[in-house]
């Protein structure tokens, strides 16, 4: 009952913008929360609300709401008091009950109509301007598709093919039409090389993408569940991440090996199916894995490369041999490449270590896969350490498999004997509890209700010699 | 089955800080800094701040847990405008906060975040004890041979333990026999340089270091101020400085051995232990920014320094944790018990972390060794019933 009267607490508003700015105005991830929220005084726990002028425009559009619904209430009232007909006090009533959902959902109109009149005629243009400049560019057009990895991949590539060719890539996540797009309209015309990510929610969406793009070369990094309550079923994501392979027939397609879902896909004797192993020839050897980075030794023929990255983790082994095979392929030499292989590095959020008081914390709170928990758990085993912390909320949009992903991830954590694991308490802990409980899980669990302070005081958690790994991380809307 | 469980009742951890003391301020930073916020942050106790002024008066509320409210000066106004928390011994510790509605919060364990008089000095754990509740660190007993500097060295000769040779004697003894107490400087065979220090203060507060005769009036009168006691005791040579938190009832974990970096003739007195930042002429944080962790000395040395350590802390009596202060002649290869601190300032917090102990588990694992002590003196018969009355 407390809660459901949080609606009416004047807080009720800045939740709803502030919520709305969280889910980027998408109108589908704002209704989701909304319909799954009951509190709406605990909303923002991360972020607060930035004054923007369109969220200025909504706060007074939601503040006029709220005042009319106020007025409909005490002309109402107004009424039954001087007609004493009790029709209009149950309208009274009613109005003070729909109002709040009201005001939830009329606030998306001028969303929608904003988008109908001006944003879309405006997207159309920039795509046709872009598709027009790309026609005339000579550069090779590399394209990334998959569940996961794109961006390390792609921003991997780019470093290595930089040692010997200009190389353009679409920047941080900037992997839709209308991003790529604003991409294409920054080119110069002298790059030899473009790389470009491509994303996926839909199906159709990488269709759409390469038909953008026109790619010369694909790789495809991976498959899993992600954007499953979108997709629906796992072989529609996969069907619409090969869409990338089915507009190359005949181009050279790398595709990830370790993933099981590209494997089986794939044609057995695929040259291009890349892993730890090696790819196309090249084979893999004396790998080791420390906080600093990975180090392997690549050969193909009289080719060999000691490559020392300071990307982290075993599965990092692929990727990079399906790079070292591409710069190969596109004439850079061994030194080039085991140059530009040195100047690879983590990226922000993304495996990224750092010192805290004499522990390594390793940020991977961009990481929102199982394939990135497993290698996660991984790296975290391989590593020496005092003791081993293993930190996450769980996982976001697994759709059907919500239940059963986590309780496995709860069933790895176990086997791998992890020495504290850090639980951010919502709707997927009891999953991920229930994991450890049947894999006999005996060390410490801890189970944490508020993030932000969690992470903002992490000094106080940990100790000199200790490895922390923090894995994905959940913004307010999926809480 | 996990170790974790969601507790639906949690205890109550008070945290006394401030307090009657010259280390009033130092206590305040130790209880907020170093044991407020993870004891908050493990999630597994309700954390309850209780400020007592440089008045004595006390006070319990949640607004003090802000450094601010200290830092800016606005503890004055706080406390004028808070009604005063009484105490009420009813079979364990209950807080009243007094007010329209009185509120009674019945608490689960003590962690005296005390610093020097009437904090670590043995007088709250007096108060604790009688109010029957678990209290973190040091028992009664060991805080007040632990704080008396004179009484820490005898039990501790008495142990085998070896310390420097020493003198002490009163204020009025002092002022009666001035003539008679050099004399027995002499007798005694020190040695300059020494050091003059009062007995029980902590924090290096009032102590000089001597290096000749004509110079100890000044020293004894210095040390005066501040105590009725005082001892003049012999400085090692070839002095290397260690110290050593330790934690435990019976089964001792030992932190690192650490090195303040200080030269013999620059020891840490108070002023560059907490005002300077542990470092004549500059320095950013408190009295751990400048010293060797852990400390480098040969290993012998080391592991001796841990072993001198852990049977000080023994024959004292010490629980929970103490800091274990040492000299150490490096030319003799020889380790000398110097004065215990039963309460280190935070705790010494950042040497734990470096032996591998996070600061909320330091915490936690504290209130566990105060209820485990309570616990065993609760199996102790403290009263007994017979027949004397009756025969009047």
């Amino acid at each position: 009952m407390i809660k459901y009267l949080t609606r009416y607490h004047p807080h009720y508003i800045t939740a709803l913008l502030y919520m709305l700015q969280a889910s980027e105005y998408k109108p589908k991830d704002y209704s989701a929360w909304y319909l799954r929220t009951k509190d709406f005084s605990t909303v923002a726990r991360r972020r607060s609300l930035v004054m923007t002028t369109k969220a200025k425009l909504l706060l007074i559009l939601l503040w006029g709401l709220v005042l009319i619904q106020v007025m409909c209430f005490a002309i109402m009232l107004w009424i039954w008091f001087a007609s004493d007909e009790v029709g209009w006090l149950i309208m009274a009533g009613i109005v003070t009950l729909v109002g709040p959902f009201v005001t939830a959902y009329v606030v998306l109109f001028p969303l929608w109509l904003g988008q109908i009149v001006i944003q879309r005629p405006k997207q159309r243009r920039l795509i046709a301007a872009a598709h027009q400049k790309l026609a005339a560019h000579k550069g090779l057009r590399i394209a990334v598709a998959g569940s996961f990895g794109k961006t390390t991949f792609k921003e991997v590539l780019a470093t290595i093919l930089s040692e010997g060719k200009m190389v353009a890539v679409t920047p941080g996540n900037m992997n839709t039409p209308i991003g790529i797009s604003r991409f294409i309209n920054t080119l110069t015309g002298k790059e030899e090389i473009l790389l470009f990510e491509l994303g996926e929610s839909h199906v159709g969406d990488v269709k759409e993408l390469c038909e953008l793009v026109q790619p010369n070369m694909g790789i495809i990094t991976g498959i899993n569940e992600a954007h499953l309550i979108t997709f629906k079923t796992i072989e529609r994501t996969t069907s619409t991440i090969f869409e990338l392979a089915d507009f190359l027939p005949h181009g050279p397609v790398y595709k990830n090996a370790e993933s099981e879902l590209v494997r089986k896909r794939a044609h057995k004797n695929d040259r291009l199916l890349y892993s730890r192993r090696g790819v196309n020839g090249w084979a893999i050897s004396d790998s080791t894995v420390s906080i600093n980075g990975t180090h392997f030794t690549a050969t193909k023929g009289q080719k060999i490369i000691w490559a020392e990255s300071g990307l982290l983790g075993q599965h990092q082994i692929g990727p990079l041999v399906a790079c070292i095979d591409i710069a190969d392929t596109l004439g850079l030499s061994v030194s080039q490449i085991a140059d530009g292989l040195k100047k690879t590095k983590p990226f922000e959020h993304r495996m990224q270590p750092r010192q805290l008081h004499g522990a390594w914390i390793i940020d991977d709170t961009y990481n929102g896969n199982k394939e990135g928990v497993k290698v996660g758990i991984d790296l975290l085993c391989r590593l020496e350490a005092r003791r081993r912390i293993y930190v996450t909320p769980g996982l976001v949009g697994q759709g059907e498999k919500t239940q059963t992903i986590h309780t496995e991830i709860g069933k790895q954590l176990a086997a791998a004997s992890i020495d504290v694991i850090v639980l951010m308490r919502n709707s997927v802990t009891a999953y991920i509890v229930e994991g450890l409980r049947q894999a006999g899980f005996q060390n410490e669990l801890l189970l944490i209700d508020e993030p932000l302070q969690f992470y903002t005081n992490l000094e106080h958690f940990v100790a000199a010699g200790d490895v922390i790994l923090l894995q994905n991380d959940w913004t307010d809307n999926y809480a | 089955m996990p170790k974790a469980t969601i507790r639906s009742m949690k205890k109550t951890v008070a945290v006394i800080f401030g307090g009657r003391s010259a280390e009033h301020d130092i206590s305040i930073v130790t209880a907020i800094g170093s044991v407020l916020k993870p004891l908050e942050l493990s999630q597994q106790y309700n954390v309850l701040p209780v400020y007592i002024a440089k008045d004595g008066s006390w006070y319990a509320d949640m607004k003090l847990k802000d450094i601010q409210l200290f830092t800016t000066g606005g503890i004055e106004a706080f406390c004028a405008k808070t009604k005063k928390a009484q105490l009420l011994f009813d079979n364990g510790l209950v807080l009243i906060k007094s007010g329209l509605r009185a509120e009674k919060i019945k608490i689960d364990v003590v962690f005296p975040a005390m610093h020097g008089t009437f904090g670590e000095d043995g007088s709250l754990m007096g108060l604790l004890r009688m109010a029957h509740v678990p209290f973190v660190g040091c028992d009664m007993t060991a805080s007040v041979i632990a704080m008396d500097k004179v009484l820490s060295k005898q039990v501790i000769m008495a142990a085998s333990v070896p310390t420097p040779k020493f003198i002490h004697f009163s204020n009025s003894e002092f002022a009666a026999h001035q003539k008679a107490i050099f004399e027995q400087v002499e007798a005694a065979r020190l040695h300059y340089p020494v050091f003059v220090k009062p007995a029980h203060l902590g924090s290096s507060i009032g102590i000089t270091r001597v290096i000749k005769p004509d110079d100890l009036q000044n020293a004894i009168e210095v040390a005066m101020h501040y105590d009725d006691t005082v001892l003049v005791e012999e400085a090692v040579t070839s002095l290397i400085e260690v110290t050593v938190p330790i934690m435990g009832n019976d089964e001792l974990t030992p932190a690192l051995v650490e090195q303040p970096l200080t030269k013999a003739e620059d020891f840490l007195d108070f002023d560059t232990k907490y005002m300077q930042g542990g470092k004549k002429g500059g320095g950013k944080r408190g009295a751990q920014g400048y010293s060797k962790l852990p400390a480098d000395i040969p290993e012998s040395l080391y592991n001796k320094a841990l072993e001198v350590a852990k049977n000080a802390y023994k024959a004292i009596g010490c629980t929970g944790i103490a800091r274990i202060d040492l000299l150490i002649d490096s030319k003799a290869n020889k380790v000398y018990f110097n004065e215990v601190n039963p309460m280190p300032g935070d705790l010494y917090a950042h040497n734990w972390r470096q032996a591998g102990i996070a600061p909320v588990q330091l915490v936690t694992r504290l209130v566990e060794l105060a209820e485990a002590r309570f616990a065993r003196q609760q199996q102790l018969e403290v009263t007994l019933t017979t027949n004397f009355l009756k025969q009047f």
